[in-house]
């Protein structure tokens, strides 16, 4: 049951992943993304997870999705992409680059310690995810959260800079 | 009252009438009356052991068919606490009651034709007419993502439907995130409505669309905190008991935290942020900006037609008797009352009541401007919920529950 799951989930994954690169229509990668960031979703809920796994679908989905849909929605046009002639040196070294990194992280996942049967004994429920985030990486929270405020003041910053050129 | 017999057709057919309405009421108000007076008064014989044919045992043998491992979970998805129970209560019924109630209202009538008593028959005589319309899908639409979104917003709704708790045991789904869970799945509805208005490539729904992302996207933060005060109240985000193994306690859960009182008194801003947030949420009015039919026809449901209307119909009706279902739960005890009345029955009565609650604002509100909604939102709403979180951790330092 769980494989099943697994596999068609990896299935989501990969392919919204493929649809978000691929799409002629730029509005069906948004989806695949959107579709990509549930499978992901889905694999912390196999991982027995489930508060990490709701919050990357309410952020994810909820919140980053719609926003990048919204964003490409106003901006339509029928080809987005334009064809470029792909060199054949190109296409070669982006192949070998792909092989590459496949290999590489195959061969780091079969070294390390990582195997099927590993039980998870105790799995964090949202009580000791709050009591360590209050505690333990209270620094690394409040830093976040300084992170974020910049982010949102600069953001603010920004689109008010722009309104006034419009104005003028 | 009835017609005079003339016709050996009408003969045959009153004795049919008759036959039908003994065949109803024999085995389910008759059999019982008489056991009741069985065991009440100890009467002699056993008339229906005597009987060869006993219907009730058909009954009997199906309720025993449906205790029984995979019906039983087939059952609650599909039927009780699942989708056609949803349906029929919560999209038939009360979309009967709403139109009713408006009608009353504003001095009419409502539906009077369909059915014997108060036209309660007319949304089912409504949902087979869009049963039998004619699909039109028009020209320049998307058609994959314009036939595929009514299905998403039901599959939205149905995962909706499936986190209500109507009792400690009938439930579909009780995860241990539950009370997140509900606003994981409501986010996607934004992205669905957004697409829906995309699709349809026309003015009024693209407009549609955006009004209702706005909306919901301003309302669903203010929605998640005012829940965050039932939460730390009770310490957990089970909505009703996690199962366990036969000798044990049962474990806390939102619901039976609520055993001495119930939250809406503890908590009465996060009650009223939560009624206010879930009417922006299902578009209704004074919040049904998106859908504003004097101005936008019918905002994103606009190009849509027959059962692919009726499935928007149905996946706002479920929303509406989840999010009134959540109200029941999180602040007024879910299907916690005195004991002679079974817990199914007092979640029942308190969701009809909330559901009605949300339907009277559409006969006494007008529509609020998109720029009052969106600073009522992200200013007032938001401003209330944090006070309840305070008046929570509060209320908890103080050793109150």
């Amino acid at each position: 049951m769980v494989d099943a799951v697994f596999i068609a989930m990896a299935i989501v994954t990969v392919g919204g992943a493929l649809i978000a690169l691929e799409a002629k229509e730029i509005v069906y990668g948004a989806i695949g993304l959107a579709g990509s960031l549930f499978g992901v979703a889905a694999f912390f809920f196999l991982l027995d997870a489930p508060y990490v796994a709701v919050f990357q679908i309410a952020v994810y989905i909820g919140a980053v999705a719609v926003l990048i849909l919204f964003t490409v929605m106003l901006v339509r046009q029928e080809r987005w992409a334009k064809e470029l002639p792909v060199r054949s040196l190109t296409k070669v070294a982006g192949i070998l680059t792909g092989v590459v990194l496949v290999l590489a992280l195959a061969i780091a996942a079969l070294s390390s310690d990582i195997s099927n049967d590993t039980q998870i004994q105790n799995t964090a429920g949202f009580v000791q995810i709050g009591q360590l985030i209050s505690t333990t990486y209270a620094p690394i929270l409040e830093v976040l959260a300084l992170v974020l405020g910049a982010a949102i003041v600069g953001a603010l910053t920004l689109s008010r800079t722009d309104r006034e050129e419009k104005q003028q | 009252m009835s017609k005079p017999i003339l016709t050996f057709e009408d003969f045959v057919k009153r004795i049919l009438k008759i036959v039908f309405w003994a065949l109803l009421i024999l085995p389910f108000i008759a059999i019982p009356v008489y056991y009741l007076l069985y065991a009440e008064l100890h009467l002699p014989t056993d008339l229906f052991a005597l009987a060869t044919v006993k219907p009730f045992s058909f009954i009997s043998w199906q309720l025993g068919l449906i205790s029984t491992e995979p019906f039983k979970t087939l059952f609650a998805l599909s039927v009780f606490p699942g989708f056609s129970f949803v349906a029929i209560y919560g999209t038939i019924f009360m979309g009967w009651v709403e139109r009713k109630i408006t009608a009353k209202v504003q001095l009419r009538t409502g539906p009077m034709y369909a059915g014997k008593v108060e036209g309660i028959l007319q949304n089912f005589a409504d949902f087979f007419k869009l049963l039998f319309k004619e699909m039109v899908i028009p020209n320049g639409v998307d058609t994959a993502i314009f036939v595929a979104i009514p299905f998403a917003l039901m599959a939205v709704a149905g995962a909706l439907i499936s986190l209500v708790p109507l009792s400690p045991t009938i439930y579909i789904a009780d995860p241990s995130v539950g009370a997140i869970l509900v606003f994981a799945i409501l986010g996607f509805s934004p992205l669905i409505v957004l697409l829906a208005g995309w699709a349809s490539n026309s003015k009024y729904p693209f407009l549609g669309g955006l009004r209702a992302l706005h909306q919901m996207v301003a309302y669903e933060i203010p929605m998640i905190l005012s829940l965050l005060g039932a939460v730390l109240l009770s310490g957990t985000l089970y909505l009703a008991p996690a199962p366990c193994s036969q000798p044990c306690t049962p474990g806390p859960s939102i619901v039976t935290a609520q055993s001495n009182i119930w939250f809406i008194f503890l908590l009465p801003l996060g009650a009223i942020v939560f009624f206010i947030g879930s009417l922006a949420e299902l578009e209704r009015i004074p919040f049904d900006l998106p859908e504003a039919d004097s101005e936008l026809v019918a905002g994103w449901q606009t190009e849509y037609t027959s059962m692919l209307f009726g499935t928007f119909q149905l996946a706002n009706f479920s929303r509406m008797y989840v999010l009134a279902g959540l109200f029941t739960t999180f602040f007024l005890g879910g299907w916690l009352g005195p004991a002679p009345v079974p817990g199914v029955a007092w979640f029942l009565i308190k969701t009809t009541i909330v559901m009605i609650a949300m339907m009277l604002p559409r006969s006494i509100l007008p529509r609020v401007r998109i720029d009052m909604l969106l600073r009522a939102g992200w200013v007032k709403l938001l401003a209330l919920a944090f006070l309840n979180i305070f008046i929570a951790m509060v209320l908890v330092s103080l050793g109150v529950v």
